[in-house]
């Protein structure tokens, strides 16, 4: 354990999305790789290139599992490829120490035609495999993949899921020293998907290392020791899982929006005609010593302080929250009424503060919008605010969590 | 079962930089390569005959045709064709047999190369595989026409004389030539389909300069363009051997296998450094 298997160091590649232009670079490739020339060129981009990857490091010891996340076209994958060494770096440089085998080809070289059985050899021998260790290990990937008697029909008699599942159970046990998981366990019922889990487990307790790319994050919180995040072939961040998932979830649904609030929401003042006698002024969340925070921290004690300003004298003026999750559909997961609480505020004309006390917040971690709507009973509503964007942000981890359960723990003792 | 520390270092570097680690590389690939290769070469053959009702006569059903076409020319006096040592049938047959045989090795590297694109662009295998498994598959349905002859020719009243025991040689010759003109375009013809098209288009071209279905002219310029490619004393002494004839063209043959294997070995570094280039083309 502790020994670096693979260690990527300032990897950039360049690609062009124009076909025509790409074949004739690649002739241009070609040709300097025969004559001895690097491929990194001048290290400029040339026309109609990008930077599929830029400046990437990053290091995976023995023993341990890597996500790898961000959105379409982040360059995972090609990064992947060149760990692979199918493809060459641009700059930098890849060392890899130990077999690799990807996970990203299921099935590659499945003939149709033949059989289940005639395709395990040949599937597993394009992986690296000689006749002899593919005997060894016949009944063990016919016995994971659960293809039972059909092992000696033809391929195409397969379903797609058993196909996969062969796939999967070749590649799974080619015994390598790190595993290259691209996006394959989205293949499969749940209950194979769960099968896979545990055998990639068994793998990494013999010591077999991993890279897994996944969209989902609770694959990578329950699977990694730490995570990568790419986002337009630069990483972002990397380091402990929960931490680069939550900075990678904040900016897949926080890019359409403008800056998620950081502190108060102060709201414009309104006109005399514009009143209807009760505004509120500002919106914020407070932790427990009663500093502004611009995010509350989940399972923390938080209050929510409004901030309102009456021009008249009002009897039983209540609150509603609604709030809405960003990263679950925008619904709405959260009502708080002080009506149904049986609470309501007498006020007087003043500037002053009602305060909404959570001893625990019980949001799980992640963006969320807020709708506030303050008057008196039977949906007279004086004054609201539509959006009050904010963030959670997580204090433990809450991978598997869909909200916080307060809790303490105890040993009783015998008497 | 693998080396304790197999490190592998990828850089941006040309491979040709370090040309002893590279030429190392490339005899351990081609060593790792030979099983997989077999198994390649198996599952395509058993592939396409599990799938064909005609089998094996498929060997043939090419060179028949072409017999056939040319016995009809030359009997209508379409074409005259000057008198040939052999029968013109055995003649015609023989040629287009081993020409049949050429066009194989020649299209087989780049077919190969093309149809495992989907696994090139996923899996990290020495790609030599690719090449050795179409040059098995090539030889497997050569030995079939081979059979065919032994039992054709002498029913056709050719007395087989002991150059037949060297007529493998011949085949052998015909598909290391093919195998390393059709390496040569194949890293092309990976990135531009023109090649591909332009195959069929080449060989129809090229089976007319080469004595497959007239002899040679003993002058005239069509007489020496013929005499200057190299594929003629190839299908020539292949004729020859097959037939019980002594070969006329021993010192080209050899001259020329020399060559195309002095080339081949060029080829096929051209390929091997070309091929991270080409799968970075190719869809993962």
């Amino acid at each position: 354990m502790g020994e670096t298997l693979i260690r990527v160091e300032g990897v950039s590649k360049r690609f062009c999305r124009s076909l025509k232009r790409s074949l004739l670079y690649g002739l241009q490739d070609i040709g300097s790789e025969l004559w001895g020339r690097s491929h990194e060129g001048n290290g400029e981009l040339r026309r109609g290139e990008f930077w599929a990857l830029k400046d990437v490091s990053f290091e995976l010891n023995a023993g341990e599992a890597l996500g790898l996340v961000g959105a379409n076209g982040a360059g995972k994958t090609t990064l992947l490829r060149i760990i692979c060494g199918l493809i060459k770096p641009d700059t930098g440089f890849v060392k890899v120490s130990g077999r690799v085998a990807p996970l990203i080809a299921l099935g590659a070289g499945f003939n149709p035609i033949l059989t289940g059985k005639e395709n395990i050899y040949v599937n597993m021998s394009i992986l690296g495999l000689s006749k002899q260790e593919i005997d060894e290990r016949f009944d063990e990937v016919v016995e994971f993949a659960e293809i039972g008697d059909a092992i000696d029909a033809p391929v195409q008699t397969y379903s797609s899921g058993m196909a996969a599942r062969l796939g999967f159970a070749c590649a799974i046990y080619t015994a390598p020293d790190i595993l290259l998981v691209d996006e394959v366990l989205a293949v499969g019922d749940m209950r194979f998907r769960v099968k896979c889990f545990h055998r990639l487990g068994e793998l990494r307790k013999q010591g077999t290392s991993l890279i897994l790319v996944s969209h989902d994050q609770n694959a990578i919180l329950t699977a990694c020791n730490s995570a990568v995040y790419l986002s337009g072939g630069n990483l972002i961040a990397s380091g402990e899982p929960h931490l680069v998932m939550s900075q990678y979830e904040a900016d897949l649904f926080g890019r359409k929006h403008a800056k998620y609030s950081t502190g108060a929401l102060f709201l414009p003042e309104k006109s005399q005609e514009e009143s209807l006698g009760l505004d509120l002024t500002y919106l914020c969340f407070k932790d427990n010593p009663g500093k502004i925070i611009g995010s509350p921290i989940c399972g923390k004690s938080t209050n929510f302080c409004i901030g309102y300003k009456t021009h008249r004298p009002i009897n039983n003026v209540g609150i509603i929250i609604l709030i809405y999750s960003k990263s679950g559909g925008e619904e709405t997961i959260l009502r708080l009424s002080s009506f149904s609480d049986g609470v309501t505020f007498n006020l007087m004309p003043e500037r002053q503060e009602i305060e909404l006390q959570m001893p625990y917040f019980c949001l799980k971690p992640g963006m969320y919008s807020m709708k506030v709507l303050i008057g008196e009973p039977g949906h007279v509503f004086l004054d609201a605010v539509e959006a009050f964007e904010f963030r959670v942000d997580e204090s433990i981890n809450m991978s598997q969590c869909i909200f916080y359960q307060p809790r303490t723990w105890q040993k009783l003792s015998d008497e | 079962m693998h080396s304790p520390t197999q490190l592998h270092v990828y850089t941006p570097d040309s491979e040709l930089r370090r040309p002893r680690r590279l030429w190392r590389q490339m005899r351990r690939d081609l060593w790792a390569s030979r099983e997989l290769a077999l198994r390649l070469a198996v599952r395509d053959i058993r592939a396409q005959y599990r799938q064909a009702a005609l089998g094996f006569a498929w060997a043939l059903i090419l060179p028949l045709a072409n017999t056939v076409t040319w016995i009809f020319l030359s009997a209508s006096k379409l074409i005259t064709v000057s008198t040939t040592v052999l029968p013109y049938p055995v003649f015609v047959f023989v040629g287009t047999l081993l020409w049949s045989i050429f066009m194989e090795a020649f299209t087989s590297p780049l077919q190969q190369t093309s149809a495992a694109k989907g696994m090139l662009a996923k899996i990290n295998f020495p790609p030599e595989a690719l090449i050795i498994s179409g040059v098995y598959q090539t030889l497997f349905n050569a030995a079939i026409k081979f059979g065919i002859l032994l039992l054709i020719l002498p029913w056709l009243g050719i007395n087989l004389g002991f150059g037949l025991l060297l007529a493998p040689l011949g085949l052998l010759a015909i598909v290391l030539m093919g195998t390393t003109l059709g390496l040569l375009v194949t890293p092309v013809g990976l990135l531009y389909g023109d090649v591909g098209r332009a195959m069929p288009l080449l060989l129809q071209f090229l089976m007319y300069l080469t004595p497959v279905v007239f002899p040679l002219p003993e002058s005239g310029w069509g007489g020496t363009v013929m005499r200057l490619n190299p594929l003629t004393p190839l299908i020539l002494t292949g004729r020859d051997w097959l037939t019980g004839q002594s070969p006329e063209f021993l010192g080209a043959f050899v001259g020329v296998n020399i060559l195309a294997a002095g080339l081949l070995l060029v080829v096929w570094l051209v390929y091997r450094l070309a091929m991270p280039i080409l799968i970075e083309r190719m869809s993962a």
